[in-house]
């Protein structure tokens, strides 16, 4: 699966600017990034259902159509509906029946949890219920590529962590995953790889660990108690300055460089370094503006 | 595409909007407009029943375009278009599954001619009706794939009424046109609605249809595809 120098505009919104991706067979892989980053529209892309107005997408080496004509592909979209007036059983069945190698229905239902739902209406179903819903209908085609665009949006905790065990389950079979998401934990835990696209790019690649890293290695923090910030950004090894709660937070990527700085300046009142959180991993890479406070 | 056209179907039917409106609603106004008010003589209550069947087969066949509607707001198309069914099928399936539903409208209609207002027709004629008006409503089955595809679900129920009670008015499938002033009844009939009705008309006058009833509806066909087609591509982007 791949994009090369993937653009594609919404009238002035340059939705994405030039995504080039690689995935191989086998990954599981989140796509990380706040609203309108560029997430869904990737994944439009990916499934053929938007045309690049620059660049190219593949999916098994053909046009993603086609990949998704071969029943290749399963996906849950976003914003989508239940549909009306039919049974789960009926809907997943129907789906299931569209693809050349599905799974038993009943293994589609039961690894989405909604084994004891087969009857009653899509429609009259919770939120919730209706996300697993499109999840068995994602997978129940058996594809070798199941896509995944915010699929824990509607869940609450227990049924995120179901859902997450059974796409794992799927991962383990040998097919590759690609996920949306704007929760860094659940990338972080269920990712082999994590790309993190912010204002139509990517702006980081790699595993939960190595984006840790290179965002800037640790946070050194101290009470301010009352003195000013002035110089404390061209310390040593410091990369950004925040400051939260009377408290100045700095990044830096030599901390005991910043710490002896800090201590000749005596500046150390309530010192503290702590390796950065895959949370400020993620500020650091798509809040640049923040970071010339 | 078979088991597309059965979930279609079912879910169709499913609908009480649809059961009451597109199958009981025609059939209890035959029945009124032939009982109250001293009947109209056997040839009132033939004329209605086609006239009525009819109007129960163009509320259906818009129906379709209303499900499509429906079918695009809830994203339920793009699920589809992430299966292996191509555009086409969907489209195909759609078409197919407007033209099964027309049939309860028209089959009930005809039963309650036969069976309440004891109308007598030769068996042929009973065939003939029904299949042609089973034909004849695909070009409506179009229009409302055609409003289907390009307004949005809220739009499209009203566009659909709109369509349906005026061409029903016009078409003289309520009242005869008889009684319509000389222009009206001129304009009616340009009107696929009236062209429709009067393909079982002749049939229950024992005679085919005419041929200018045939072209009318044959342009009016290809108008209606048209239409759909174009909407269709313009929709094919977004869905």
């Amino acid at each position: 699966m791949s994009f090369t120098g993937a653009v594609k505009t919404y009238g002035a919104v340059r939705a994405l600017d030039g995504i080039d991706l690689e995935i191989m067979p086998g990954e599981t892989v989140a796509l990380l990034g706040r609203n309108g980053a560029g997430k869904s529209t990737s994944i439009s892309l990916l499934l053929g259902l938007r045309e690049p107005d620059e660049g190219t997408v593949e999916l098994y080496g053909t046009p993603p159509e086609r990949a998704v004509r071969a029943g290749r592909v399963g996906a849950m979209l976003q914003e989508t509906r239940a549909v009306p007036r039919v049974t789960v059983r009926e809907l997943v069945s129907f789906v299931a029946g569209r693809y050349p190698e599905p799974m038993p229905v009943a293994r589609a239902l039961e690894l989405a949890g909604i084994t004891e739902l087969a009857g009653r209406r899509v429609d009259r179903l919770s939120g919730g219920q209706t996300q697993r819903v499109r999840f068995a209908v994602a997978l129940t085609g058996n594809p070798s590529l199941l896509v995944l665009d915010e699929p824990t949006a509607a869940l609450d905790v227990e049924a995120r962590h179901a859902f997450w065990n059974a796409m794992r389950t799927y991962a383990r079979q040998g097919h590759t995953v690609l996920f949306s998401t704007h929760y860094l934990e659940e990338a972080d835990a269920y990712a082999d790889r994590i790309v993190v696209i912010d204002r139509g790019r990517i702006v980081a690649d790699g595993t939960g660990e190595q984006l840790r890293r290179s965002a800037g290695g640790n946070l050194v923090s101290i009470d301010l108690a009352g003195r000013g910030t002035e110089g404390l950004t061209l310390l040593p090894g410091v990369r950004s300055l925040e400051v939260r709660g009377g408290r100045a937070l700095l990044r830096t990527d030599d901390s005991d460089a910043t710490v002896i700085a800090l201590a000749e300046l005596g500046a150390i009142r309530g010192l503290e370094v702590a390796p950065a959180s895959l949370d400020d991993a993620f500020l650091a890479l798509t809040a640049h503006e923040r970071e010339t406070v | 595409m078979v088991d597309y056209l059965r979930l279609e179907v079912r879910r169709t039917l499913r609908d009480a909007g649809f059961v009451i409106g597109g199958i009981a609603v025609p059939v209890m106004m035959y029945l009124l407009f032939t009982n109250i008010g001293g009947d109209g003589g056997t040839g009132w209550k033939t004329a209605s029943m086609v006239g009525m069947a009819a109007y129960g087969a163009v509320g259906s066949a818009l129906n379709t375009g209303g499900g499509v509607a429906e079918d695009r707001a809830i994203g339920w198309l793009r699920q589809l278009r992430v299966t292996p069914m191509t555009p086409r099928q969907v489209v195909a399936g759609r078409a197919l599954t407007g033209s099964v539903t027309v049939l309860p409208a028209i089959v009930a209609v005809l039963a309650a001619g036969g069976l309440v207002n004891g109308v007598r027709l030769a068996a042929w004629q009973w065939a003939a009706i029904a299949l042609l008006l089973w034909l004849g409503s695909i070009p409506f089955t179009l229009l409302g794939l055609g409003n289907g595809y390009r307004l949005t679900a809220q739009t499209t129920g009203v566009a659909n009424l709109v369509c349906n009670l005026g061409l029903a008015v016009l078409g003289g499938l309520w009242f005869p046109v008889d009684l319509f002033p000389g222009w009206l009844r001129e304009l009616s009939a340009y009107t696929p609605t009236r062209r429709f009705a009067q393909l079982g008309t002749a049939v229950a006058d024992g005679h085919a249809p005419a041929l200018a009833a045939i072209l009318v509806l044959a342009a009016w066909l290809a108008a209606f595809g048209s239409y759909a087609v174009l909407s269709y591509r313009r929709s094919a982007a977004t869905i």
